[in-house]
C-alpha cells in the first residue's frame, strides 16, 4: 500500500477478502488469502475470467487428490494462488462482486456527469 | 471514485464476449469455405474452388473487421481456436447447401447480436453491426442463387460443368 494508501478506494468486501481501486496508478488491489497484490485492469479481468472457467463440479466429484486444489499464476504478478473448492467460490464471489460495483460506479459516474436531457 | 472501467474500454463484458464469439464464427466460416474450395478442386470443379477460396478470404476480412473493432474500443480481442472443419462433402450440391446454411447461421448471429446491443443500449456497436447485416443480404443472395443453379440447369450430362462455370458469375445488384 505504502504511499498509495490514501488513493485506495474500497470497491467490494466479503468475509474472505476485499478489492480496492487505486486512483493514482489506475490499478486494482486484491486482498485475499492473507495476501495483498495489485493488478492492472486487463490482468484483473483475466484473473476473473480464469476463475470463472474453473470446473468446480469436477473438483467436487473427482476423488483424485490433485483435483482438490487449483493453482493459479496470474499474469504479470508474483502472486500465486493455491485454491481449494471453497476458496474458488469465495474468490469468485469477491471478484464478481467487485465487477458489479465497478459497473455500478460507471452508471453513477455517467449519471452524475450527464448533461440534463 | 474514478471510472476505471470506462476509461479502459467502451465495451461491456457482455458485448465483448458476443463480439469475440462472432470473431470465432467468422473464422470458422473462413476455414469451412477453404475446405469446400479444396473439395471442389479435388473433384474437378475449378471455378467453384476459386469462388470458395474468395469467400474464405472475405470471411477472414470480416473476422478482422470485428477483431480490430474490439481492439480499437479497448477490449480484449481473442484470436479464435478453430476445430472440427469438415473436409469431405457428400456431393457438389451438398457443398452449396452447407454454404447457404452457414450464411443463414451468420445472419442469425448478427441479428441476435443487434438485439442484444439494442437491449444494452450499446448504439455504437449496433451501428457497427449494420454493415455486416447489409453484407449478409448479398452473402445469402449469392449462396441461394448458386444452389438454385442445380434446379435451373440440372445436374445431368454436362450440367455440373455448366453450374461450376456459372457460380463465379453470380452478382448481387443493390
Amino acid at each position: 500500500m505504502g504511499t498509495a494508501a490514501n488513493t485506495l478506494s474500497e470497491i467490494f468486501r466479503t468475509e474472505y477478502g476485499a478489492v480496492f481501486q487505486c486512483n493514482r496508478y489506475n490499478v486494482y488491489w486484491i486482498e485475499f488469502a492473507g495476501g495483498f497484490s495489485s493488478f492492472k485492469f486487463n490482468d484483473f479481468f483475466h484473473l476473473k475470467q480464469t476463475l470463472e472457467t474453473i470446473d468446480v463440479k469436477e473438483m467436487a466429484q473427482n476423488p483424485a487428490r490433485f483435483a482438490d486444489v487449483v493453482v493459479l499464476n496470474p499474469l504479470c504478478s508474483d502472486r500465486c494462488f493455491v485454491l481449494t473448492l471453497t476458496d474458488v467460490l469465495n474468490f469468485r464471489e469477491l471478484l464478481q462482486g467487485a465487477k458489479a460495483m465497478m459497473e455500478l460506479n460507471s452508471i453513477i459516474y455517467e449519471s452524475l456527469h450527464a448533461m440534463a436531457v | 471514485m474514478k471510472d476505471l472501467l470506462r476509461l479502459k474500454t467502451s465495451l461491456t463484458e457482455e458485448i465483448e464476449t458476443l463480439l469475440n464469439e462472432q470473431i470465432k464464427v467468422e473464422a470458422h466460416s473462413s476455414a469451412v469455405y477453404l475446405a469446400m474450395s479444396s473439395w471442389c478442386d479435388r473433384n474437378g470443379f475449378d471455378c467453384s474452388a476459386k469462388y470458395f477460396q474468395k469467400q474464405s478470404g472475405e470471411e477472414r476480412e470480416h473476422m478482422l473487421k470485428l477483431f480490430n473493432y474490439v481492439s480499437d474500443l479497448g477490449g480484449r480481442a481473442v484470436s479464435p481456436e478453430i476445430t472440427n472443419i469438415p473436409q469431405e462433402f457428400e456431393s457438389f450440391r451438398s457443398v452449396f447447401e452447407q454454404a447457404l446454411q452457414q450464411e443463414i447461421y451468420v445472419t442469425q448471429q448478427f441479428n441476435r447480436m443487434a438485439a442484444r446491443c439494442m437491449k444494452a443500449s450499446d448504439f455504437v456497436t449496433f451501428q457497427f453491426i449494420q454493415w455486416f447485416l447489409e453484407e449478409q443480404i448479398e452473402e445469402e443472395y449469392v449462396a441461394r442463387r448458386a444452389l438454385e443453379l442445380f434446379d435451373v440447369i440440372g445436374e445431368e450430362g454436362t450440367g455440373r460443368y455448366e453450374i461450376d462455370k456459372r457460380v463465379p458469375k453470380i452478382k448481387y445488384h443493390k
